[in-house]
């Protein structure tokens, strides 16, 4: 009974590595292909590269201007989140604080908005940011994420909030410690599970976005993201696969080291906001 | 000391200083994100507007009418979307949660083969669009030209049936990963003494998984359920980058003829109305689902 549960165990092993393989072939696909002159990409698909053809790489990265558009996703990335951070984990500790009615409504007021797909409101904001000089620049574009994102940080940080005796800000404030001190020394420490949990989530959501920077910063190429690039890169090169799956692959680098990083929390942070979600 | 008498003394205005002070911030970038537009889009939906003149023209409700009466696209874009919605939440979460299920057993490359069917989630939905047109253009060429099987010579984003399952298939394939993540933590939340117990009482696996692991599985089902309703809803990204929408608008979404209707058409006063009648469907939707999940999680 057990040698025939053991030999199930080894077939099941061997099925499942062997589907794990084909499902990331096409990454493998893309990498191994990036590398080929276009003869070679047409006329051999499945093979190695029989000559590098490191130009698909030179010529993209010329192309696309990597460099800074990969300082424009970090600095709209790191922006983002940290803002998110910064006004939910304030609003959300204020929030769950005070107990009253309006208290209440405002916190339902501020996570309402995210059960609202963005497509519902991206024509008028895009004339609002307008309005405001907040499009067409990245920084401007940072910014506009804190509004996208505090409405799931807040509710996520609300309910922690509450898991913390009150008497910890108390006693700091009677000791003479600034509503804000208190708050940045003794209780924003104490939020780091859940810091974390919106970082992981947010980092990955910003970084890979791709509507709201198309209608706020696709019009200049120096305010473009990496996505963004990829994007025109596919619809000026139709033809030229082998720059475009060299572009490609340039922006999928970053979010796989990222992932090998990182993913023992990435995996942790998804699971705790999507079950408290 | 003196610090601490004067708070005493202007308690009620300093305790709404200070709560201003650590809510504002947040208020107002939700106001702007989303309140302003979209009372905004509340007063567009009922203009003519094309984006450029200062001053929509009020109109009533001839967007309305004219999206119920002659807007066929709209009406198949609503349909499309419907369709995928479906078979897209179905699908991926049955194959999600049997993968959850083979992964949760004791095997020898559990971490790593989590971590491969969770790759593809990292990466946009743009760029895995990108990979895979890369595959079904050059990839199927050099099949059907090596193999002759009809399967590669098909035109699996040229012909508007397939180009349906192909962005299914594409979506899917993103995502499957992201919902594994949270059916394995539902799995692993299960008390192992309560299955211990059914199999003791003679149930036979099958009955354990339909009986008790299921029932328990409520929790992850919802959110599972939550997650894929809003990805399908507001699928966008794939279609942009897989097929355009075409052939012809044969596979444009809801969201992507809202987009199409406002930055290519330039009707920006038309599109705002979409997006209302859009708003108010997923709230009914919304609604809806709440209810039906309502008092169907056991509690442990």
């Amino acid at each position: 009974m057990r040698a025939r549960r053991g030999a199930g165990m080894i077939v099941l092993e061997c099925a499942l590595v062997l589907a794990a393989l084909l499902f990331l072939y096409p990454i493998v696909l893309i990498f191994i292909n990036s590398l080929k002159p276009i003869s070679e990409i047409m006329g051999s698909f499945f093979s190695l590269p029989r000559r590098f053809a490191l130009e698909n790489f030179s010529t993209a990265w010329k192309v696309i201007n990597y460099p800074r558009l990969f300082l424009n996703n970090l600095v709209i990335t790191v922006a983002g989140t940290a803002g998110i951070i910064a006004v939910s984990s304030l609003a959300a500790y204020k929030l769950s604080r005070t107990k009253s009615r309006y208290s209440w409504a405002l916190f339902i007021f501020c996570v309402m908005p995210m059960i609202v797909p963005f497509q519902t409101t991206m024509i008028t904001l895009l004339k609002l940011a307008k309005t405001l000089r907040l499009s067409d620049s990245i920084f401007g574009l940072a910014a506009q994420y804190w509004g996208f994102g505090a409405p799931f940080a807040i509710f996520l940080y609300h309910g922690f909030v509450k898991t913390i005796p009150r008497e910890l800000d108390e006693s700091a404030i009677i000791d003479g410690a600034g509503p804000l001190t208190a708050f940045a020394q003794i209780i924003f420490p104490l939020l780091k599970s859940v810091t974390s949990t919106i970082i992981v989530v947010d980092v990955m959501w910003i970084w890979n976005d791709f509507l709201l920077p198309l209608i706020m910063v696709n019009s200049s190429k120096s305010t473009r993201t990496l996505t963004l690039a990829v994007y025109s890169f596919f619809g000026q090169y139709n033809t030229s696969w082998q720059y475009a799956i060299a572009a490609l692959v340039l922006t999928i680098i970053p979010a796989i080291v990222y992932f090998l990083v990182m993913q023992k929390y990435i995996v942790k942070g998804v699971t705790a906001g999507a079950v408290k979600a | 000391m003196e610090g601490r008498g004067m708070k005493t003394l202007g308690t009620r205005r300093y305790t709404i200083l200070v709560f201003l002070l650590f809510i504002l911030p947040a208020v107002v970038t939700i106001v702007y994100a989303f309140y302003i537009p979209f009372v905004m889009n509340i007063f567009y939906a009922f203009t003519q507007w094309n984006g450029i003149q200062k001053q929509p023209s009020f109109n009533g409700l001839d967007n309305f009418k004219e999206i119920v009466r002659e807007d066929n696209r709209f009406g198949a874009s609503a349909i499309f979307t419907l369709k995928f919605g479906v078979l897209y939440i179905v699908i991926v979460n049955a194959l999600s949660l049997l993968l959850a299920v083979l992964l949760d057993k004791k095997l020898l490359t559990r971490n790593a083969l989590r971590a491969a069917f969770y790759l593809p989630n990292i990466l946009s939905l743009v760029i895995v669009g990108f990979t895979w047109k890369f595959i079904f253009t050059l990839g199927f060429d050099f099949l059907g030209g090596a193999t002759h099987l009809k399967v590669f010579d098909l035109s699996w984003l040229g012909d508007r049936h397939l180009a349906f399952y192909s962005i299914l298939f594409v979506s899917i394939w993103q995502s499957i990963g992201f919902y594994t993540v949270i059916y394995i933590a539902g799995l692993q939340s299960i008390p192992g003494d309560i299955l211990e117990a059914a199999t003791i009482d003679g149930a036979s696996p099958w009955t354990r998984f339909l009986r008790v692991t299921f029932p328990m599985l409520m929790p992850s089902v919802t959110s599972c359920f939550f997650f894929s309703l809003i990805s399908s809803v507001r699928l966008f990204d794939v279609i942009v980058s897989l097929t355009g929408g075409g052939p012809g608008r044969a596979t444009a979404s809801v969201t992507y003829d809202i987009y199409t209707e406002a930055f290519s058409n330039n009707r920006y006063g038309y599109a705002t109305a979409k997006t209302l009648i859009f708003f108010v469907v997923i709230l009914a939707i919304s609604i809806v689902q709440v209810r039906a999940f309502k008092g169907r999680e056991v509690e442990v």
